[in-house]
């Protein structure tokens, strides 16, 4: 099974210097349990993707493209070619205009499908298929069965990055690659400058409410007013009152019924 | 011109006291808008105690004094009981497209409706495109209603060809999703497929532009409202309105195409090995509890995450991985059942977003049993085996 990994130029989110998102390194952990894999990067500078090589890769190819060009129309040429059954990406590449829609835009390219938040992947019970686990909310997850070519984005909760290794990096190759893609224009001129953080809505506070109000909502505490106490109980009463609460919230399932 | 002009004179004829022989005049009740102004005068007036012949004041008097000052206010008329909205003939559509996790709107569906109103301005309307009744869309700020076709099962492929078919149909100007792990990947899929630009991540919204970061965070991009939009989280207020009508906008059906998912299977959460920061319900220990074994049956019993305090982590009693707080893991769980945790300010704030929570206690002044929603004042070692044998009971009284 043939896996390719999408490398992006990312920032480290608090220094600012060139890092590899730790998605990006998560998913080159997963695909090496896949089948033989290389990293793919387009963009300008072919040492800002060199980490990865000690995150696990090999070999990674390089399609060289201006800056602030648009990555798909190459990577799409440099994956038909490559025809992989596999190709792992991070939820967002980082570096560009990070709006997450490469992965997707290769997928419809390539007629692959797209499954997001992937946390495991492994060959299917026959060829042409794979097994993958995807992360759900609050801990579920969900396991698919998915006819390749696929396109997996990772999620946070997938096993962690392998340590970087130096050595590897030395050893490692970076090849450029050269495609015959045609290199658009960005199509709107999008003004930019500085980021600043703005206020955000706080959750829960009381509109046109005081600041003692809104300290409340923060710390939470909300429901105190309305406690039930319990002062001494017996502890088999006791224990009947919280399965009682328990259930009444929802996160215990009611007793099984007889029969 | 902003306001009305003001005019003095007759501000001034109006606050006459009528029937003195000299003219007075009231200007301490005039309706101004402003914080009435005081009176010393008339506040130690207020404050005088009668009796013995001399003056004496009681100065504790702070309400009386205010009664004295505060000009007597009308009382606020009921609010009008809210009348409905009706956008009869829209001259165009905004498409909210929410998660509905659980059938439910959340904090986050609700502000879409706020970011969709603001981009509808007066003439739109805002229609909400959902798979599933029962939500109500019209106190949430929704004009119109479709119900777009929902597949059996995990096809986000066909739900994304489905919203692309509405936003054809129904000329919509734009479609807004939430920034989430479905919402946006439902945005990004119809982005593809429709061929239509996307502008993710909106964190400010007004008419004419909207503000996105990029870059990680470096630089921020400003446009015109693109055709696709999804919006960040707590960016902009929940609709706070009038009531719409959410009338019903009929919508041809759909026919999906073949999906290339082959089964779907859903796992529940395993609460043992789920991390505690993702963890629903998760049971605690604190320096209350003595015994381990114990507890940890109790957590695999009620099929909570185990976590614990600081204090037993510092220990070695619980493994660091389970403390809660600020200093450890900050809980997004829906119930935290606290046992044996008297709740240090740390501990506090990493369960403030906890929506119920349970404690065990022997102190009743405990600020764990302050925030709790139901409070036990009674040993913890002593009510994991009651809970323990409770749920025993229960499966023997089924079996």
């Amino acid at each position: 099974m043939k896996v390719v990994v999408l490398l992006s130029a990312g920032r480290h989110p608090v220094s600012g210097l060139g890092a590899l998102p730790r998605l990006e390194a998560q998913a080159i952990r997963l695909g090496a349990a896949l089948g033989p894999m290389r990293g793919l990067h387009a963009g300008p500078d072919a040492e800002a993707v060199a980490e990865a090589l000690g995150r696990g890769l090999s070999e990674i190819d390089h399609v060289a493209l201006g800056a602030g060009a648009d990555p798909v129309p190459a990577l799409a040429a440099a994956l038909r070619a490559a025809a992989p059954d596999v190709v792992l990406a991070g939820r967002r590449g980082q570096g560009g205009d990070e709006t997450g829609l490469v992965p997707y835009a290769l997928a419809r390219a390539l007629g692959a499908t797209l499954i997001p938040d992937v946390i495991a992947a492994r060959p299917g019970s026959e060829p042409g298929v794979i097994e993958v686990e995807q992360a759900l909310p609050k801990g579920a997850a969900r396991r698919l069965v998915v006819r390749s070519p696929v396109v997996l984005t990772v999620h946070s909760a997938a096993p962690e990055p392998r340590p970087y290794a130096f050595g590897q990096v030395r050893r490692g190759r970076i090849e450029p690659l050269a495609v015959s893609a045609p290199e658009e224009p960005a199509a709107v001129a999008i003004a930019e400058k500085p980021y600043r953080a703005r206020p955000k809505m706080m959750r829960g506070a009381p509109a046109g409410g005081s600041a003692a109000d809104r300290l409340k909502a923060a710390t939470g505490g909300g429901e105190a007013v309305q406690a039930d106490v319990m002062v001494s109980p017996e502890p088999r009463e006791a224990a009947r009152a919280i399965l009682a609460y328990l259930r009444q919230v929802g996160v215990l399932p009611p007793p099984a019924r007889a029969g | 011109m902003t306001r009305a002009r003001r005019d003095p004179r007759s501000e001034r004829a109006a606050a006459a006291r009528p029937g003195l022989t000299r003219p007075r005049f009231e200007l301490f009740a005039r309706e101004s808008g402003r914080r009435p102004r005081r009176n010393p005068r008339s506040e130690t007036l207020a404050q005088q105690v009668e009796g013995p012949s001399r003056l004496r004041l009681d100065r504790a008097q702070t309400g009386r004094a205010a009664a004295a000052l505060a000009p007597e206010r009308a009382e606020p008329a009921a609010a009008p009981a809210p009348t409905t909205i009706v956008v009869e003939a829209p001259a165009f559509l905004v498409a909210v497209v929410p998660d509905l996790a659980g059938g439910r709107l959340s904090l986050h569906d609700r502000q879409l409706f706020d970011a969709a109103r603001t981009l509808a301005g007066a003439d739109g309307g805002v229609i909400a495109l959902v798979g599933t009744e029962g939500a109500e869309f019209g106190p949430a700020g929704a004009d119109r209603t479709a119900r777009v076709a929902a597949p059996e099962g995990y096809d986000p492929d066909a739900r994304a060809a489905a919203i692309a078919a509405a936003m054809a149909a129904l000329d919509l100007r734009h479609v807004i999703f939430p920034e989430t792990p479905d919402g946006g990947d439902l945005a990004r899929r119809v982005a593809v497929l429709a061929g239509e630009p996307l502008f993710a991540d909106v964190e400010m919204v007004a008419a004419a532009t909207l503000m996105r970061p990029a870059r990680g965070r470096r630089v921020e991009q400003r446009a015109a409202p693109a055709r696709l939009i999804t919006l960040a989280a707590d960016a902009v207020a929940p609709y706070a309105g009038a009531p719409r009508e959410a009338r019903d906008e009929p919508l041809d059906t759909f026919a999906a195409p073949a999906s290339a998912i082959l089964s779907a299977e859903r796992i529940p959460a395993d609460p043992a090995r789920t991390p505690l920061g993702l963890a629903d319900f998760v049971v605690s220990a604190g320096a209350g509890v003595t015994d381990f074994d114990a507890f940890r049956a109790t957590a695999a019993a009620l099929g909570g995450t185990p976590g614990a305090s600081r204090v037993l982590c510092d220990a070695g009693l619980m493994p660091r991985e389970a403390q809660v707080g600020a200093s450890g893991t900050v809980l997004s769980a829906t119930c935290y059942l606290a046992l044996g945790i008297a709740g240090a300010p740390q501990h506090l704030q990493g369960i403030a977003g906890c929506d119920h929570v349970v404690a065990v206690n022997t102190d009743l002044h405990a600020a764990m049993v302050e925030r709790a929603g139901l409070a036990i004042v009674q040993d913890a070692q002593a009510v994991m085996p009651a809970l323990i044998a409770e749920l025993a009971r229960e499966r023997e009284a089924s079996a």
